[in-house]
């Protein structure tokens, strides 16, 4: 497995992992003020990630120091691309809530939930081309 | 699953006949990774014209030598 494909599986985990905290926090205060759960989930990915990134340069360190190659930088943009439509739509539905169930914080907590799949979404393409191709 | 490119290609084949080089080194002589080699040699991806230059130049033949174009 290369390191990139590595990479987008503990990342992938690592976006899982926060955004399902930042669920079970939302899901403790749904009316409290949006920076309560916001901070602890922002710092939960920071530190996840460097710790998953430390792990991974240290266990591949000639890998982590080389660009990525040509149809590494394909794959990337393909899954961005495509994590892209995945983000619009996440947007859209949170938009269709909010028209049906007016409240800011909501609006905000949907938003991000739109944005951390997309993430997730754009990590999961990632392997998967990386695996079968493109 | 995605479409195969309908390019054949003779990487293999070639390192076979230089002595046995490695996916490994033929990715750095040309600056992709190993895994790119590996999808080249599988069929699962076209290289660039720039990266086909450098495989071809790598063994000492030419473009078409090494990379060609399946059915009609």
């Amino acid at each position: 497995m290369s390191f990139r494909e590595k990479s987008a599986w503990t990342m992938a985990a690592v976006m899982l992992v926060a955004g399902v905290f930042y669920a079970w926090l939302v899901s403790h205060g749904p009316g409290a003020p949006v920076i309560g759960p916001l901070v602890p989930y922002v710092m939960l990915v920071i530190i996840l990630s460097v710790a998953v990134q430390i792990v991974l340069a240290v266990t591949s360190p000639k890998e982590a120091q080389a660009a990525a190659d040509e149809r590494e930088r394909l794959i990337l943009w393909r899954a961005g691309q495509l994590s892209g439509i995945v983000l619009a739509v996440g947007l859209v539905a949170s938009g269709a809530v909010y028209v049906m169930l007016p409240s800011g914080n909501m609006l905000f907590h949907h938003v991000l939930g739109a944005l951390i799949v997309a993430q997730i979404a754009e990590y999961l393409l990632q392997v998967y081309f990386f695996r079968r191709g493109h | 699953m995605p479409k195969r490119p309908p390019i054949t290609n003779r990487v293999r084949e070639l390192r076979e006949q230089h002595g046995q080089i490695s996916q490994q080194a033929l990715g750095d002589a040309v600056g992709v990774t190993r895994q790119t080699i590996i999808a080249i040699e599988q069929g699962r991806y076209s290289p660039s014209l720039e990266t086909s230059f450098r495989i071809a130049r790598q063994f000492g033949v030419g473009v078409e030598d090494v990379f060609g174009w399946e059915g009609e």
